[in-house]
């Protein structure tokens, strides 16, 4: 029972790392996310053009190959970061990316007499993005949303690559030292716990903007 | 005074040749109908007017101050977006569809315009809406959601929205088409209420009996062009042209 107990103390000291990296990507990626997708309906080529190359760029490569592009490809031109800014860069870019994709297909989902509508009425393009589109946007993408948050937390476990002490590799430091996995199950219930929590709370949201339609 | 002036406009999809050289005035407090078979280019016509679709060639006049004029080439030149958005916002437009926010209350969705484009304060922007309400008789369906109502009561909702704005015109593009017929009577009587309050209007409607009833003026369209216009009598008893007596022939039986 104290062995268990003891692991699940270095676990919880590594979920704090998992959790840093996990809160600090959702903080620039869905933000950054949503500048792409509203960059890549814009009606200038050269954005579409730029944003279209950057989302293949970073879903078309691993995120372990971007975590180590720039933990060990940066400082060959002279910018050194440490392993937690390293990490949250490289998720942040990646995930904007796939958040982009989603918000553009909640955008592009919105009825076109949406727009004419608050366009008659005189709204401008970034009123009516504030106001008309992003509000019925966020309702419609939810449900994918809630699948990349899960992601996000099971991919943090990727910086274990670069040394990071998240939840697995707390786990797995005790697994080697003491020829048991029982760390790796207490690992899975931390995982499980916080899916659980997100799963509960996008379902709330899910509620919460059920009171339309 | 003309509220709206419109001359010789030819709009084109692709190659498609929808507006043949319209031109029509609006007199303050007119009431006009427009009708004539689908792909006539009437909902088109109500489009270009607000910007919705751009026009190649013709000019067209709010208030006798220009949205789009013709060079001496005879190419149209719009007005600066600031000189557009003005004029544009002298005219109201209830689509066939509503177009209400759904994320909005019937209130939200009325005070939205007068809130964010007019800067109004909050409390005379519900005043203004709460007034609206009455006269379209859903005072009720303040809080409501567009959802929970039918679409009788979102298209008078629509309505009131547009009114919020104080237009000088209001344009009516197919406000019953997408209405259950027994829901189209309430939308009607709010148009014929505001047209004996001397709204000028412009309506492309297929209810002929409003048409007859309300109007001033009928327009009769098809192809692409005004084919016949006149009051609703002309038009009604004594059409002359061959393409409209044949409309009206398949409409009216």
């Amino acid at each position: 029972m104290d062995y268990i107990l003891n692991v699940t103390m270095a676990v919880a000291y590594g979920s704090k790392i998992t959790y840093l990296l996990f809160f600090s990507t959702l903080i620039f990626a869905l933000p950054f996310g949503l500048m792409i997708a509203l960059a890549r309906l814009s009606n200038l080529p050269s954005l579409k053009a730029l944003t279209s190359t950057y989302i293949w760029l970073l879903r078309g490569t691993p995120l372990l190959l971007q975590i180590f592009f720039i933990y060990f490809g940066l400082p060959v031109f002279g910018i050194n970061l440490d392993r937690m800014s390293t990490a949250i860069i490289a998720f942040s870019l990646n995930y904007a990316a796939y958040f982009a994709e989603i918000f553009r297909a909640g955008i592009q989902s919105i009825d076109k007499g949406q727009y004419e509508c608050a366009d008659v009425l005189g709204l401008t393009y970034l009123q009516t993005t504030k106001r008309i589109v992003i509000p019925q946007m966020i309702k419609r993408v939810l449900p994918p949303m809630g699948n990349e948050f899960i992601n996000l937390v099971k991919d943090t476990a990727l910086v274990y690559a670069i040394g990071l002490s998240e939840i697995l590799r707390a786990a797995k430091i005790a697994v080697v030292r003491d020829f048991t996995i029982t760390p790796f199950f207490i690992a899975a219930v931390f995982y499980l716990l916080t899916t659980l929590i997100l799963t509960l709370f996008f379902r709330k949201m899910e509620q919460k903007y059920a009171y339309y339609e | 005074m003309n509220i709206l002036t419109v001359k010789n406009i030819h709009k084109k999809f692709n190659n498609l040749e929808v507006l043949k050289g319209v031109s029509l005035e609006v007199n303050k407090g007119e009431v006009i109908a427009i009708i004539g078979p689908s792909g006539s280019g009437k909902s088109t016509l109500l489009r270009c007017l607000i910007r919705l679709e751009t026009i190649e060639k013709g000019s067209i006049e709010i208030e006798e101050k220009p949205i789009v004029f013709e060079d001496s080439n005879e190419k149209s030149i719009y007005s600066s977006e600031k000189d557009i958005r003005n004029l544009r916002l002298k005219m109201g437009m209830v689509f066939q569809n509503f177009n209400l926010f759904p994320h909005k209350s019937v209130l939200e969705n009325i005070i939205e315009a007068p809130l964010t484009v007019n800067g109004l304060d909050r409390l005379k922007a519900e005043q203004i809406a709460d007034n609206l309400l009455v006269k379209v008789g859903l005072a009720d369906k303040r809080e409501n959601y567009p959802c929970e109502l039918s679409g009788g009561q979102k298209q008078r909702v629509a309505i009131a929205r547009a009114l919020a704005m104080n237009p000088a015109i209001m344009l009516f593009d197919e406000p019953t088409s997408a209405l259950d017929p027994e829901l189209t009577g309430e939308v009607l009587q709010v148009m014929k209420d505001l047209a004996e309050e001397h709204m000028t209007m412009l309506v492309v409607t297929h209810e002929m009996a409003f048409a007859r009833e309300v109007a001033d003026k009928v327009i009769f369209m098809d192809n692409g062009e005004i084919v016949e216009q006149g009051t609703p009598k002309d038009i009604f008893s004594n059409p002359t042209h061959p393409r409209t007596k044949s409309f009206l022939g398949q409409v009216l039986k």
